[in-house]
């Protein structure tokens, strides 16, 4: 069937070179950006400062304090309706041409600490080395990155501070995107949804539990830009997952943080409709909270995706997890309510150091996306980006450190193997 | 080998491999030989030129293994080997006890160790995973093919190379989880079991440890007991003195209740990071239960309250560090003769 309108397509464009210029402008594989015309953090009260800086795999460079990764795109029909809610106004995410820049990641960065906005010791590490041991742990010691790092207004809010820098990142990785308004993509994917009885009804349906956490300022997942705290499980078009209605201001520990850009590319979504009609029907997807704060509050919410997945007529679902520990339990009661109910679960968990936080006998069919508590030999970084601090420089550093290299999501290829 | 600075080698043989005698020798104290022997003459062959040859009886280790391991310890801190060798000791229960044992203080000590011995050998669990155990026959008719296993394995850990997936080096899982890139992502292999698991194939890639502990039984008389209060919620003296961490912990630590009948919010509060404290500060009796434990011990429902309370802060603390901390207080409280915990959790 062609594509319709009302289908969502995301149009590449490979990117490999970022410089400074005085004009903002692309040629082939390299983006020219006049930083005096991005204008970042310009109008934002509760930033007192922000800067731009340009690193590419391979520099000797340790980025520090990472909050978030986006990958720069923007509606090819409607720049101003790019990331709604938090951009443009409130309309569905997830139809028409996206444009988006591959080999690109816009990352932000604050010190909540030095600013005054969090005691000490109140976040963990957060790192993207681009050379060194680690630089292969996070996703982004392999792209080139526009770093963004904020310093809040003294005396801010902390909710203002950080809804600005989410603004002003997911702006510059629109405006970026943007500079390929009108050109040819290097290449297009559909992202159509199926629709019900189109395919073979004996092959499986599965269904997706995305799990996400929100449990306030600097710990919130934001839906059209509006926090997730509270939500009971939900069906979402997965469409509007890959196109920007989904972002994370939740910036606890970076290894299996679900951050912006692990929803755009929603590897999940992508491979079940690529699977789909031909080995498996994708049967949807259901959004779920993880890191819930009582038992029973899990119990519920377990409960209830399993019976919407039901309600999806899920044969088998794959369950993510975000952050790890305490959110281990939820995937857990979720694996478990699922098969209670007669659907087949997997589900995506990180483990630490050969252990589970959690475990029910029913989750007898998991994913290991590695193990977040293996230590990374020593690195000197020749700058730290982010930091006026040591950054740990010469010092073993855990996996979980590093931003995205155990994401539950099932974005990236990490695991762990017995040794 | 290479041209660098030359390595030293040590290898742990019994009586009988170093040719002291059989079983009527099996008393033999530790000693000290220079150079290979016995097995240690193949491992030569085999590439790997044995400095120092340690050697025990098998009965001696057994009967007097604190002794025995501090000498042979003594000798490896002397030596500083680069690489440790232990047997192989196929099938031999004693002899594989003792190379385990050995191993794994070796191991911890941060000295490279290589044992060769049957999959079921005692010394397999007494390696605890700090030695490369090399699986091997239970006769020593398969001491041709094991040496140089042993031997390349032990070369390549002496000059500090990398160490490859245990079905391609040949040795057995030491029970650690080494992060590698698969192939494929996250997602197509979730799809891949789920749709495997659906067609009756279950599969995982990961196996939670069985490591499940049993209640032991409930005391007779509690009213005899000495107990302890241990928590894992963070609660410390005021200022947090010696800085117990709020997640991650890599610590617990002890404080005093000696004349301590309650724990006083001006005294006491948690810096655990994983939930609201609020309450818990405003009355840290909630988080260590003294009031209710002084009572207890007041109108003799349990004997005596022990004398300290263990506290750590349980957040995203890696499961082998809880263990390892379970056991460093559960030895520090049946040495000081408590019969039973109260254990809170967050």
């Amino acid at each position: 069937m062609p594509s319709t309108l009302a289908d969502l397509e995301i149009a590449t464009f490979a990117i490999d070179e970022i410089v400074e210029g005085t004009q903002t402008g692309r040629s082939d594989r390299r983006l020219s950006v006049s930083l005096p015309q991005l204008a970042v953090g310009a109008g934002h009260p509760a930033l007192a400062e922000a800067t731009v800086e340009v690193v590419r795999p391979g520099d000797p460079v340790r980025i520090t304090n990472v909050l978030d990764a986006v990958l720069p795109s923007v509606k090819a029909e409607d720049p101003a309706g790019t990331f709604p809610g938090v951009l443009g106004p409130l309309a569905h995410a997830g139809r028409g041409r996206t444009n988006r820049l591959d080999g690109v990641a816009v990352l932000s960065v604050c010190n909540w600490e030095a600013s005054g906005h969090a005691e000490a010791g109140t976040f963990p590490d957060a790192f993207v080395d681009m050379a060194g041991p680690g630089a292969g742990l996070s996703p982004y010691g392999g792209t080139v990155n526009m770093v963004l790092r904020f310093r809040p207004s003294e005396g801010a809010p902390v909710a203002e501070a950080d809804r600005a820098i989410r603004i002003e990142t997911l702006r510059v990785a629109r405006d970026l995107a943007a500079i390929t308004l009108g050109d040819d993509p290097d290449g297009i994917a559909p992202v159509r949804l199926p629709q019900p009885g189109e395919s073979d009804s004996s092959l499986p349906a599965v269904a997706v539990i995305l799990q996400v956490a929100s449990e306030g300022p600097l710990l919130d997942t934001l839906l059209y830009g509006e926090p997730l705290g509270g939500l009971v499980p939900t069906l979402l078009d997965p469409r509007e997952v890959v196109d920007g209605a989904l972002t994370n201001g939740a910036y606890d520990w970076a290894g299996v943080r679900n951050h912006t850009a692990t929803y755009q590319r929603a590897t999940l979504v992508r491979e079940l409709l690529a699977g789909h009609g031909d080995r498996l029907r994708f049967a949807g997807l259901i959004l779920a909270l993880g890191y819930l704060d009582t038992a029973r509050q899990k119990q519920r919410s377990a409960m209830l995706s399993a019976r919407l997945a039901e309600q999806l007529g899920a044969d088998g679902v794959v369950c993510t997890t975000f952050s790890s520990g305490n959110s281990h339990t939820d995937t857990m009661l979720t694996v478990r309510a699922c098969e209670r109910l007669g659907i087949r679960a997997t589900a995506l968990v990180c483990e630490t150091n050969g252990g589970l936080t959690d475990h029910v006998p029913e989750a007898d069919c998991l994913v290991s996306t590695g193990n977040e508590d293996e230590l990374v030999e020593p690195w000197t970084p020749g700058r730290i980006v982010g930091s006026d601090g040591p950054g740990r420089a010469g010092e073993r550093v855990p996996t979980w450190s590093y931003l995205g290299a155990c994401v539950q999501t099932g974005d990236e290829r990490w695991t762990a193997a017995p040794a | 080998m290479d041209g660098g600075a030359r390595m030293t080698v040590a290898h742990y043989l019994n009586q009988f491999f170093a040719g002291l005698g059989g079983e009527e020798h099996a008393g033999q104290e530790p000693v000290r030989l220079d150079g290979p022997t016995g097995p240690g003459r193949g491992l030569a062959a085999a590439g790997l030129s044995v400095d120092v040859t340690l050697v025990c009886g098998d009965d001696r280790f057994g009967e007097h293994e604190d002794a025995s391991l501090a000498t042979l310890l003594g000798w490896l801190d002397e030596l500083r080997p680069d690489v440790l060798v232990c047997g192989p000791s196929f099938g031999s229960g004693r002899y594989g006890y003792a190379c385990g044992v050995l191993a794994r203080e070796a191991g911890r000590r941060g000295i490279p160790v290589v044992a060769a011995m049957t999959p079921d050998s005692p010394g397999v669990i007494a390696a605890e995973g700090a030695a490369y155990v090399v699986p091997t026959g239970s006769s020593v008719a398969a001491m041709r093919e094991t040496l140089p296993v042993v031997a390349s394995l032990a070369s390549r850990l002496a000059a500090g190379d990398a160490i490859g997936a245990p079905e391609d080096e040949g040795y057995l899982p030491r029970g650690l989880r080494r992060n590698v890139l698969s192939d494929r992502s996250g997602a197509a292999r979730a799809i891949d079991m789920l749709l495997a698991k659906l067609a009756g194939d279950v599969r995982t890639e990961v196996v939670p440890t069985a490591d499940r502990v049993p209640p032991p039984p409930a005391l007779a008389d509690a009213s005899d007991a000495t107990v302890a209060l241990v928590t894992e919620a963070g609660c410390v003296p005021q200022g947090n003195p010696d800085r117990l961490p709020s997640r991650h912990a890599n610590v617990w630590l002890r404080y005093p209740l000696d004349g301590v009948d309650s724990l006083t919010a001006d005294g006491y509060g948690t810096v655990h990071a994983g939930f609201d404290t609020t309450a818990a500060n405003a009355d840290p009796n909630r988080l260590v239960p003294l009031d209710a434990a002084r009572r207890l011990e007041a109108e003799g429902s349990i004997g005596r309250l022990h004398d300290a309370f263990y506290t750590t802060s349980g957040v995203d603390t890696p499961v082998a560090t809880a263990a390892t901390f379970g056991r460093e207080i559960a030895e520090e409280l049946i040495s000081s003769g408590v019969q039973a915990v109260i254990l809170t959790g967050t």
